[in-house]
């Protein structure tokens, strides 16, 4: 693990400079201020018909520095840690603070001491050459699992980031984050028709995630139920029950209610369940979190970009809604202590509430008995391109692969659709909850107005009545 | 902006690469600046200034291709970066197919990156006091008149300049620049009605030129956009007409778009693969890509490459007329090569069974709408998709149920499904109604017996 020293070295500023600028930050009365220094490399590499004939590397450096007063920001950066730009960055944020009223008193965080996600092997001591290998055996792979296929992509990438926080509460946090992510895509061609599917991996971990056991994992994942995909069709639509596959339906969670727990839609009053703190929202025995400590995980955080220690946070306990999810300015306007789900892209933007790795419990119902008891319904597997709307709560989700439920068992392929409803609804009429949580490893990222990495999980869940978009 | 100093970087850039045994390269130099101000419930939210700059730098080396880009420019940070990159570029394969584009199709006269007319030149002129006062004036929160039917619970309302400059060089002598300034306004209002149900609208417009942006309204349309949502309801499943709003019509079009792009073909994830030349879609639908009109927001003379742009029919009267393919697709496929990527494309006006020359007459949504009578009037996509390789759809959306041509009530968790090329097979109507201040300049689009599920 890196020292304090490095920290500080590497953005080319010492203690005594960093009080400098959180004070020049507050001269105007702001309430709170914060500095984010970043350094980030970025690695990778293409493979594309059959070569690897692609790739770079990519190099992000700066400082970002906020001011708090009450619940307004002021936020500018600087992409250089020279002290008179930083100044300047600073006193363009203290602006904020100018001819407002309205303190408040922001609380300290304790120190924390866990590292979800240590690196045995720092992507930056390895070339390119340590990894050219690994996606020739990948295509290898999954050219060998399917004559049918055409075409295979093959991408790998990596990330780290060197992170130092300081603010106007005198705590220094620091930590390096790795990012490691592999994707493949095979295109599938049978009587003149084409398919394609795509598997992915991804981790905060170092460069010992390129093994020969994901490559034939993610080979296995990019062929498994191909010959299901070409035979789907369009279902009838119409309004039915809906049967969750464990793991990625964890995405629909995510954007169905997720959203509408982060606390500065709630604060705003825009979010449907800004009046519901304490209400039964789900069936008893539900619980979702959204979890900052899952190791190695995509959306973990040893601290969130706000310098909080990382948690797992319940928002909903035994189908009560018990808490959003905070920000520092959201967590005052409440008056409890942040969730450490201040995240941002990167220095260039100011932290605002986002989910880390959401997902909902294990329940204890038999997922073979859930289908079991299901007449007449649509069991998904694979979601994409959801999208909500906030305050009505109405989602839309795109279906890459399910299958038909009749008479409890799985029958027709379907492709293709959507699934609509209203996340509270869709909350409220939760039939049962598989004792099968899995969370999805996918290179997951979510893009309220700034993309961050996320992940998503749900074991096997049914619900008792979406609309399904189908033919006529 | 840019200054001489930096552009000087980015030919040492260009002097290093070949040093250091890259046989050809490019660099695109880009720096912006945004200032914003956001206003909530009327009073001061967040101030923001943001100024970016960075180098990406793209490397032909022994056959060999690779992209890398960075922050830091200092010189001294430059050479090892650059040493670092050729290093790395020599590890990947060899892709005979990489290469800088003939000299004779790039661009030659975009020498000071005002040429299309994109720069306001009020711009940097205003204090963080004057956007201050320009979103506080957009703010209707506390002037609105009350009404028994809702409240207003929340009012966002941005306003924002940026200009963003970029100077692309490379080692055949080519160098070509880019400026454009934008002002932005944005509003989003969430009311409450009195039985507790929520609904959301927004608006925005921007414009080059701070004369041309529409401030004024914008946030009375986000709640007028918010307030016809009031009392949704679930329409039975069928098949309808179905008008699109120009707000969001350009959906139709992206999915046609990606598709005509060579990579897209040459990864067998088109579903336009082998249609060009061809007619696929309604004797309707024309759309061109008019790249090179002054003043115009998605305007360029020149494309990531370097390529001169031109103005040219993409589809026309139906047909197929234009891949976009670059240089690297062009040696892999065979083809000739065109341009990246559409620049700003631009759906001309049709009615079906109507001899037009439709430019001359006014299609308006309410025309439209009358002409169709009857079906669902769409004004926003929720989430969905579209094949990329077979063309099927499904897409969320929200609208209005329409009748006689009038808008009747508002719809809800309803979808649309179908085949992007046999919906555009149904089109009857391109109207005349573009948002100036839109890239993609698509009007609202009418078409006959599309499915629909609710």
């Amino acid at each position: 693990m890196n020292t304090r020293q490095y920290y500080l070295d590497l953005f080319q500023v010492t203690e005594n400079q960093l009080q400098t600028l959180t004070a020049t930050a507050l001269r105007h009365g702001g309430d709170f201020s914060d500095l984010y220094f970043e350094h980030t490399t970025f690695f990778n590499l293409l493979l594309k018909d059959g070569v690897v004939s692609s790739g770079g590397f990519h190099t992000d450096f700066g400082v970002g520095i906020r001011v708090l007063k009450g619940e307004k920001t002021g936020y500018a950066y600087s992409e250089n840690t020279a002290m008179s730009d930083m100044l300047k960055a600073a006193q363009a944020a203290s602006a904020i603070a100018i001819g407002t009223v309205g303190e408040m008193q922001y609380a300290s965080v304790t120190d924390r001491k866990h590292d979800f996600y240590p690196m045995k092997t720092n992507w930056r001591d390895m070339g390119a050459d340590a990894f050219l290998p690994f996606l020739k055996e990948l295509e290898k792979e999954v050219m060998s699992r399917d004559s049918r296929i055409i075409k295979v992509v093959a991408r790998m990438s990596d990330s780290v980031s060197d992170i130092l926080m300081f603010n106007s509460l005198g705590e220094l946090t620091y930590e390096t984050r790795p990012m490691g992510s592999v994707t493949v895509s095979a295109v599938f061609e049978k009587d003149g028709r084409t398919e394609n599917k795509t598997a992915s991996r991804s981790f905060r971990i170092g460069a010992e995630l390129i093994t020969s056991a994901l490559a034939k994992e993610l080979a296995d994942d990019v062929v498994r139920g191909i010959d299901d995909r070409f035979e789907a069709r369009r279902p009838k639509g119409g309004q039915i029950s809906v049967v969750m596959g464990a793991g990625a339906s964890g995405i629909l969670l995510h954007e169905a209610m997720g959203h509408a727990f982060e606390a500065d839609f709630n604060r705003k009053g825009q979010s449907i369940f800004s009046d519901k703190m304490g209400c039964q929202v789900c069936p008893k025995g539900v619980n979702v979190v959204d979890d900052g400590t899952v190791a190695f995980n995509r959306g973990s955080g040893n601290y969130d970009d706000e310098g909080v220690p990382a948690e797992k946070t319940y928002m909903v306990t035994d189908g009560v809604l018990t808490s959003y999810l905070h920000d520092r300015i959201s967590a005052n306007r409440y008056g409890v202590p942040s969730t450490g789900n201040g995240r941002r892209e990167n220095f260039r933007y100011n932290p605002i509430p986002r989910m880390r790795a959401t997902y909902m419990e294990s329940g204890n119902a038999d997922p073979q008995d859930i289908l079991a008891n299901v007449k007449k319904g649509v069991y998904v597997d694979e979601f994409s391109n959801g999208q909500v709307k906030i305050g009505e709560g109405d989602f839309t989700f795109f279906v890459k692969s399910g299958y038909l439920i009749e008479n409890g068992r799985l029958t027709m392929p379907v492709k293709d659709i959507n699934i609509i409803g209203n996340g509270p609804q869709a909350l409220a009429d939760i039939l049962a909850v598989g004792n099968d949580l899995k969370i999805d490893n996918g290179t997951w990222t979510c893009g309220k107005e700034q993309s961050v990495p996320v992940s998503c999980g749900m074991p096997t869940v049914l619900i008792s009545n979406l609309t399904v978009g189908g033919e006529q | 902006m840019i200054t001489e100093n930096e552009i000087n970087i980015a030919r040492y850039c260009i002097e290093t690469a070949k040093a250091l045994g890259a046989s050809a390269s490019r660099v695109s130099l880009s720096k912006s600046v945004m200032d914003g101000c956001t206003i909530l419930n009327g009073g001061l939210d967040k101030v923001t200034h943001s100024a970016d700059r960075s180098v990406f730098i793209y490397l032909f080396v022994d056959g060999r291709y690779g992209t890398f880009s960075t922050n830091r420019l200092e010189k001294k940070e430059i050479e090892d970066f650059i040493a670092k990159a050729v290093t790395m570029t020599r590890m990947l394969g060899e892709d005979e197919c990489r290469c800088l584009p003939d000299p004779e199709r790039t661009e030659k006269g975009a020498r000071t990156g005002r040429e299309l007319d994109l720069y306001g030149e009020g711009y940097g002129n205003a204090s963080a006091d004057d956007r201050l006062q320009k979103a506080l004036g957009m703010s209707i929160y506390r002037t609105a008149a009350p009404s028994d039917r809702y409240r207003i619970i929340s009012e966002e309302c941005e306003y924002s300049e940026s200009v963003d400059d970029n100077f692309l060089i490379d080692s055949q002598g080519f160098e070509g620049r880019h400026t454009e300034t934008m002002f932005y306004c944005f509003t989003e209002i969430t009311i409450e009605t009195p039985e507790g149900s929520k609904f959301s609208g927004f608006w925005w417009d921007a414009s080059q030129k701070e004369a041309g942006l529409k401030k004024e309204g914008c946030a009375e349309k986000a709640l007028e956009k918010a307030v016809s949502q009031i009392g949704p309801r679930k329409r039975r499943s069928g098949r309808y007409r179905m008008v699109v709003d120009n707000s969001v019509a350009s959906r139709l079009i992206a999915p046609i778009v990606s598709a005509l792009n060579a990579s897209s073909i040459q990864q067998k994830v088109s579903f336009l693969e082998g249609t060009e030349g061809k007619k696929i879609f309604s004797e309707g639908m024309t759309l061109m890509d008019m790249p090179r009109t002054p003043g115009k927001n998605g305007s360029r003379l020149f494309d990531t490459e370097g390529v001169a742009t031109k103005d040219t029919a993409i589809i026309e009267n139906g047909i197929v007329k234009q891949y976009f393919i670059n240089t690297y697709m062009s040696k892999k496929m065979g083809l000739v090569p065109t341009v990246e990527d559409m620049s700003r494309p631009c759906l001309m006006p049709y009615v079906k069974g109507e001899d037009l020359p439709s430019q001359e007459k006014d299609l308006s949504l309410k025309d439209i709408l009358r002409r169709c009578s009857s079906g669902i009037y769409v004004t926003g996509f929720n989430g969905g998709n579209c094949n990329p390789a077979t063309g099927d759809f499904s897409l969320g959306l929200e609208g209005f149920a329409f009748s006689k041509g009038r808008i009747t009530h508002p719809v809800r968790e309803m979808l649309i499904t179908g085949n992007m090329v046999e919906l555009w097979n149904s089109l009857t109507i391109v109207g005349t109604d573009v948002r100036p201040s839109a890239r993609w300049q698509v009007p609202t689009v009418a078409f006959d017996n599309v499915s629909f599920s609710a």
